[in-house]
């Protein structure tokens, strides 16, 4: 994939959750990569963390501001928005990446788990959702971005909590599309296969090979590979995409 | 622009209303101040008075005179 020379977000302002690592870190990348100011924001500091942003802004001119919250504290949830309201510059684009998981076979989960992961994985990124798009309106256009998994639509043994937070998601996207297209602001998905993050480095050898077999490519996809779907999604050249949820698995689905 | 001239214009431009109209008015009791319509209240009222709004409190806000009442929460003052 070579988005190099395009810049298809030059001047658009992000906010983008789960930077840190993974699908979140790669999306940040890309995003700045594509000229988009954003805001980065992680659950803690991290002293590499801010060396990236400080090379990202160097390589690429755009400006990248870390914004500190824990999504299961909704005080923490405003405080960040106060901080991205206070800068009085349009929000363009949010992408709901952070999140969290907890595997357990159904019999053998706490309801306190099924919760927490519905806490992560959906009512905080609600509400978060529910902010930012009413900066969105002021403007009356914008993308949000959310990421959602092929479990969500398809289920997964041992992922009760995950899969139905990811499906709660896509339900959301496509009822929050229809809610917010007259307003311009657009509403996707993505739901990613198996990627390489730490999610799935933590797997054993032979489950990510059955995993990774079913796809039709027989390889596991790359953050990049999410994170290239997320800019096109968020950009002007999806101006006429809203309410999709995309499969990023490889042929799986 | 004093707070009261700023809260009136957010009603008139979010539903196109002469000014005379807004003591008494009421969610629901013109077509154009329907949910969508409220949300956009809301974004031109947290614009121009540079609060952001509760959940609860945006709910709440059922009237002209309502929110003039839920705005002081903010420390806006509309007299």
């Amino acid at each position: 994939m070579t988005l190099k020379s395009s810049k298809l977000l030059a001047g658009k302002n992000a906010v983008v959750t789960g930077c840190l690592k993974g699908i979140g870190r790669a999306t940040l990348d890309m995003f700045a990569l594509n000229g988009a100011n954003v805001w980065a924001c992680c659950q803690y500091e991290d002293a590499e963390f801010v060396l990236h942003i400080q090379e990202l802004e160097c390589k690429y001119g755009t400006e990248i501001i870390p914004v500190y919250f824990d999504l299961c504290d909704s005080n923490s949830i405003k405080a960040a928005i106060k901080t991205i309201s206070s800068a009085k510059k349009p929000v363009d684009i949010l992408v709901n990446i952070a999140g969290m998981t907890q595997d357990a076979l159904f019999h053998m989960v706490a309801m306190e788990q099924i919760k927490k992961v519905f806490e992560v994985n959906f009512f905080s990124q609600m509400l978060l959702t529910q902010y930012i798009t009413k900066l969105m309106l002021r403007n009356k256009k914008g993308s949000v971005i959310n990421i959602a998994s092929i479990t969500g639509m398809d289920g997964n043994p041992g992922q009760l909590s995950y899969s139905a937070s990811k499906a709660a998601m896509i339900t959301a996207t496509k009822t929050l599309s229809a809610e917010l297209a007259p307003k311009g602001i657009r509403v996707n998905a993505v739901a990613p296969g198996v990627i390489k993050t730490e999610m799935t480095e933590g797997l054993p050898s032979e489950t990510l090979s059955r995993l990774v077999g079913k796809s039709c490519l027989k390889q596991i996809g790359l953050p990049k590979e999410v994170a290239g779907v997320i800019t096109f999604l968020a950009s002007d050249m999806a101006g006429y995409i809203t309410g999709q949820v995309i499969r990023i698995d490889g042929g799986i689905g | 622009m004093t707070n009261l001239e700023k809260y009136n214009k957010a009603f008139i431009d979010a539903f196109t209303l002469e000014e005379n109209k807004l003591a008494g008015l009421s969610y629901q009791s013109i077509s154009t101040w329907d949910s969508v319509g409220h949300m956009s209240l809301m974004a031109i009222l947290e614009e121009s008075f540079d609060v952001m709004l509760e959940t609860d409190d945006i709910l709440d806000f059922s009237s002209y005179e309502k929110g003039k009442e839920l705005l002081k929460k903010y420390d806006v003052e509309i007299q």
